[in-house]
């Protein structure tokens, strides 16, 4: 472990020494002894059993929905359409700069890609659902509409048009222009163009989705796999017409999110409408067929780039486009945030300001996409190094030194970024040297491997990102901005319960929260119950998502935790009788500073606030509840006149460097080693850290190598239906990997910490593609486009043999 | 993902197996249910009855000899490879079967199952092919017998009537000499080949005498590949392997296109791989355990 002396933030009064610590985690022990009670596991009497009816077509005209062959099947309860669901309205259109698409909780009229809900089947089990979908499904009258299956097609003059009244196919096209950039332009030696390719996965959470509704005595209750159970209540109540009150959201135990659970999906709202309308209790069980072409899907971004640049590797300015086919586009929050991130994060950890970045968002008659861990923060930097690689090998430049002299460097700090992203502090230029470190022992390792097969290549390849965590969520919904919340609580028995608008996903939150409150309040963490995930017991918060847990639970937690504190020192020094100021916490106790008179516990203190309050100070009002609404500082919700935005509270960073062996008749690819070097500030339970870095480098690899949604081009059919088409890397494929860390804390944000969920996306699709071409540079092999496959290998190397022999 | 309505039915005796099958148009034989299980999920097959073939009698024999190995109908995958017996006897069958999916599937997963499936990527129908294995059918007429080179017709298409029973299969014994390898290119550990090939070669003064080559999950079945099978006589250690790669590569000229590889990667692989496995065979094996 490379770390620095982790700064502590004055916020921490008594240094109990729970930040830092690898406390083991809380959350594990249910889910590995089958323990875990998930959406699926929940049974409520009279329960029924929902299906949705997807739509088999890309795009088509619903001509007519006949439901009396499923209604006539054994076991169904009702069949219900878009013309029952009449008194729910569409989701809302928040977001002015693009184009409204109107969506409807089931799709009315239309249909716009295969897997599209238009209709629910309610039965006795699934299995009659399923049943009676298939009838729904047969007795469905489709008119097809031409389809529009990429990019290319949709931008095509005289496209099909997925939204007739709009005169194109692009959601959304942010105009971007940048003077400096067309100076540098004008005074550079070279330019080249390029295409840049990140190809459609999804975040492929181990559970899929579920949903649980029922009504008793007016009061919805509703049991939703997801990331932000808040933000659902609000949402069904909006679109259901239900007063607030009367809605509780409710996650159950969540087997992972990734951001595909960050969205308000049609399912939620469809499933608490049959529950009010029913008067049963229902349940909808994703299934993977479903989610695979109903769960957002995410990344599918191409970026059309011209480079600048100048003989002796100074690359002068970059000017893109940055496309991303978002689907159908129904799906809300809307799908165009992503490329928004890209645009702002494509230089990294770089000083590189000459940027110019044009997002446009495209609808095809695809899935939708939207969120997915990373959120365009792992396209961009594909795109930038692969550019920087371009300059080095076409100026014969070193690859680490062109990298070493753009890089930031501490003295930089705070550096604002060509989209008006605050790096307010990081190691960007120390964590790269000790990549290189790293990654060199591995690269002499692998080449003295494979030094007697000719047939084995080795190469290096190098990423440093910046990973914008805590940032606002207003930009992405229209609606929602970037607090978040804590109500912290001392019982009678002087135990601790906190509850807190943050969700548990399975990534450590609970334990992580019982750290800071044990911290704050000078007690034990196992003394800390933790409550989330439940809209009538934590208060409103914006849940998890967005690397924002550790910074935003740091600050609610704390400013409850010393509002807590404050009253129970007073209530302390009463019963001391000792003047405020001198009562200090050690031990978990009250005591009066330097004397030897006896403590007073918590349990003491507690027990006066809400039992024996004849033993609180005079007038004092009872109850020892204090709660923290937490707005993280320099976030920023909407940009600037100068269209410059600080988007995320704080801005970690990292450099990954992995080492890669390809076989060159096969075109297979072995990733031997891969370093990360991490820094996420302060780090409240460095084994959690670990933990999040380890699964997000297994999904930066499956980004890199694997996951990867394809469809007909003529048609807009997926080709996909399962996991035999759709790969994602199991334990044979994701590589040993290094982590290290610095800790450099964040200046404004309590405690120093910064956000760590998502940092190891980025790196892998940029340090594969780097590494493959750089181990196959002699042919003249430039990887353009992930996944970077077997198949796609042995294309490049074709292709490259194509050029030199034409050449 | 819930299968259509169907029957069950588990029969003690392979008679009363073959007669539930010829009662019905679409009843299917359940073993291992690798295959058929998630395919009815799917409702890509929708069999209106099952008939689980894993208690009828002597369906689990499981019999290495001298002249081979005998594999009833209800042996799982696991069972022959995990036999030291079989090994010793076919080598070819532990090293096709590292490649057939992962633990658990292979402790359910039947290799007569995978040879009556016929799924075109699968590693034991080539295999069966290469190594010149027997098939046991049984049907309403009586037993029959089938060699597996010729039984495989086109993709899950076999010579198997639908009211026949795939009963049990006889590999065998390699004679002394022999090399029999599979080797295969997949996206991951476990999954179906992109390209894969199964091989027998006779091995005479360090020099290929003759081979049965059979690639799989090239096209729509397993097949014997004609133009490698002559190109790689007379090969030995040092001897120019452009045109074994040339050969297999005009073997798989028909290689078909999907989500994993294009049609030209599925041939340059086949090529490779009979490069690999023909610089094995020659020099004692090396390498084929993985």
């Amino acid at each position: 472990m490379t770390a620095q002396t982790t700064q502590i933030n004055p916020m921490i009064r008594h240094r109990a020494g729970h930040i830092g610590r690898a406390v083991p985690r809380r959350e594990d022990f249910s889910p590995l002894t089958g323990r875990q009670r998930y959406t699926a596991d929940l049974k409520l009497p009279g329960m029924l059993e929902a299906a949705f009816v997807r739509s088999p077509e890309a795009h088509a005209l619903i001509r007519s929905i006949d439901p009396a062959p499923a209604l006539a099947l054994p076991g169904v309860h009702a069949v219900f359409t878009a013309a029952d669901l009449a008194d729910v309205g569409s989701f809302p259109h928040t977001i002015q700069y693009i184009r409204p698409v109107g969506q409807r909780p089931l799709a009315e009229d239309r249909v716009r890609y295969v897997g599209s809900p238009y209709a629910a089947v309610v039965a006795d089990d699934r299995y009659i659902a399923e049943d009676a979908a298939a009838l729904v499904s047969a007795s469905t009258e489709f008119e097809p509409l031409p389809s529009v299956a990429d990019l290319d097609q949709a931008l095509a003059e005289n496209a099909p048009r997925l939204y007739d009244d709009w005169p194109d196919n692009r959601l959304v096209d942010f105009p971007a222009e940048n003077p400096e950039v067309t100076r540098a332009f004008a005074e550079a030696d070279r330019t080249f163009t390029e295409t840049y390719v990140s190809q459609r996965q999804t975040g492929l959470p181990l559970e899929c989705r579920g949903v649980v509704a029922d009504v008793v005595d007016g009061q919805l209750t509703v049991w939703s796999s997801t990331q932000s159970p808040h933000i659902v209540r609000s949402t069904l109540a909006m679109m259901l017409g239900v007063p607030e009150p009367q809605v509780r959201v409710i996650h159950p135990a969540i087997g992972g999110g990734f951001g595909t659970k960050t969205h308000q999906y049609p399912e939620d709202i469809v499933m608490a409408w049959i529950a009010r309308r029913i008067g049963r209790p229902v349940r909808w069980i994703e299934d993977r067929f479903e989610h695979l072409v109903s769960a957002v899907h995410a990344r599918d971004q191409r970026h059309d780039v011209e480079a600048a640049y100048d003989d002796d590797g100074t690359i002068r300015a970059v000017r893109c486009i940055a496309y991303c086919d978002v689907g159908s586009g129904e799906i809300f929050m809307p799908g165009t945030a992503p490329v928004f991130v890209t645009a702002g994060c494509i230089t990294g950890g770089y000083d590189f300001p000459n940027m110019e970045v044009r997002p446009v968002c495209v609808v095809t008659n695809k899935t939708p996409s939207g969120a997915y861990r990373g959120f365009g923060v792992p396209e961009g930097m594909f795109v930038m190094e692969r550019i920087i690689d371009r300059v080095a090998r076409l100026t014969g430049t070193d690859r680490v030194e062109i990298r070493r002299r753009m890089i930031l460097q501490e003295d930089q700090m705070p550096y604002i970024m060509h989209g008006g992203g605050k790096v307010d502090s990081g190691s960007h230029a120390k964590g790269f040297e000790r990549a290189v470190e790293l990654i060199e022992v591995s690269r002499r390792a692998a080449e003295e491997r494979y030094a007697g097969d000719p047939d084995v290549r080795v190469g290096v390849g190098y990423t440093n990102y910046v990973e914008p965590t805590t940032p606002t969520y207003h930009l992405t919904t229209g609606h929602w901005a970037g607090y978040d919340s804590a109500t912290v609580r001392v019982d009678p028995d002087g135990k601790v319960r906190a509850a807190l608008g943050n969700t548990e996903l399975g990534q450590g939150a609970v334990t992580t929260a019982a750290q800071l409150v044990a911290e704050a309040l000078g007690v034990d963490p196992d003394d800390v119950t933790v409550v989330m995930g439940d809209t009538d017991r934590s208060p409103y918060g914006l849940g998890a998502w967005g690397s924002r847990g550790a910074v935003v639970m740091t600050g609610s937690i704390l400013m409850a935790s010393d509002r807590v504190l404050a009253k129970a020192r007073e209530i302390a020094a009463h019963m001391l009788e000792a003047a405020e100021a001198d009562v200090v916490i050690t031990d978990g106790a009250f005591h009066v500073a330097g004397s030897g008179a006896p403590a007073v516990s918590w349990a003491k203190v507690a027990t006066a606030a809400w039992v024996r309050t004849v033993d609180m100070p005079p007038g004092m009002e009872p109850g020892l509840e204090m709660s923290g609404y937490f707005e993280p500082p320099d976030l920023e919700h909407l940009p600037g006149a100068d269209g410059k935005v600080n988007a995320a509270a704080t801005w970690a960073n990292g450099a990954h460097a992995g080492v890669v062996s390809v076989r060159l008749s096969t075109g297979e690819i072995r990733i031997e080693d891969y370093a990360v070097v991490h820094d996420c500030g302060t780090m409240i339970n460095p084994m959690i850290i670990d933990g999040q870095v380890h699964g997000a480098v297994a999904q930066g690899v499956a980004g890199a190598m694997y996951e990867h949604f394809q469809y007909d081009p003529d048609t807009a059919q997926p080709r996909f239906a399962s996991f035999m088409e759709y790969l994602y890397p199991t334990c044979s494929e994701v590589p040993e990997m290094t982590v290290e860390h610095f800790e450099t804390p964040a200046p404004e944000q309590p405690l120093g910490v910064k956000g760590c969920g998502e940092g190891g996306t980025i790196g892998p699709p940029a340090v594969v593609a780097g590494a493959v071409s750089d181990a196959l540079a002699d042919l003249g092999v430039e990887i353009t486009a992930s996944p970077v496959t077997p198949s796609a290998v042995r294309r490049a190397i074709r292709e490259a043999a194509g050029r030199s022999a034409a050449s | 993902m819930k299968p259509a309505p169907f029957d069950y039915f588990r029969p003690a005796t392979v008679g009363e197996a073959a007669a539930a099958l010829s009662s019905s148009d679409s009843a299917k034989v359940l073993a291992g249910g690798q295959s058929l299980i998630p395919s009815m999920n799917f409702r890509l097959s929708q069999p209106s009855l099952l008939v689980d073939i894993r208690g009828a009698a002597g369906l689990d024999v499981l019999e290495a000899g001298p002249d081979g190995v005998t594999i009833g109908a209800a042996v799982t995958q696991s069972r022959v490879k995990d036999s030291e017996a079989v090994y010793s006897a076919v080598p070819g069958l532990r090293r096709a079967l590292r490649f057939v999916g992962h633990l658990q599937i292979r402790n359910r997963g039947t290799v007569c199952g995978s040879l009556a499936h016929a799924d075109p990527a699968a590693e034991l129908p080539a295999l069966a092919m290469a190594a010149g294995a027997r098939l046991t059918i049984r049907g309403p007429a009586g037993e029959r017998t089938a060699d597996a080179d010729g039984f495989y017709l086109g993709p899950y298409w076999t010579g198997l009537e639908p009211s026949e029973i795939i009963t049990g299969v006889f590999f065998p014994a390699e004679p002394p000499g022999t090399v029999t390898t599979v080797d295969e290119i997949a996206r991951r550990s476990g999954d179906f080949a992109v390209a894969g090939l199964a091989a027998s070669f006779a091995v005479e003064g360090g020099a290929v005498a003759g081979a049965r080559l059979v690639g799989f999950g090239v096209n729509g079945r397993p097949n014997r590949l004609a133009a490698a099978e002559s190109a790689v006589r007379g090969f030995r250690t040092g001897a120019v392997e452009k045109d074994l790669y040339e050969a297999a590569y005009e073997d798989a000229a028909d290689a078909v296109e999907d989500v994993h590889a294009d049609s030209e990667y599925r041939r340059e692989a086949l090529g490779a791989l009979l490069v690999r496995a023909a610089r094995a065979a020659v020099s004692g094996g090396a390498g084929m355990e993985g």
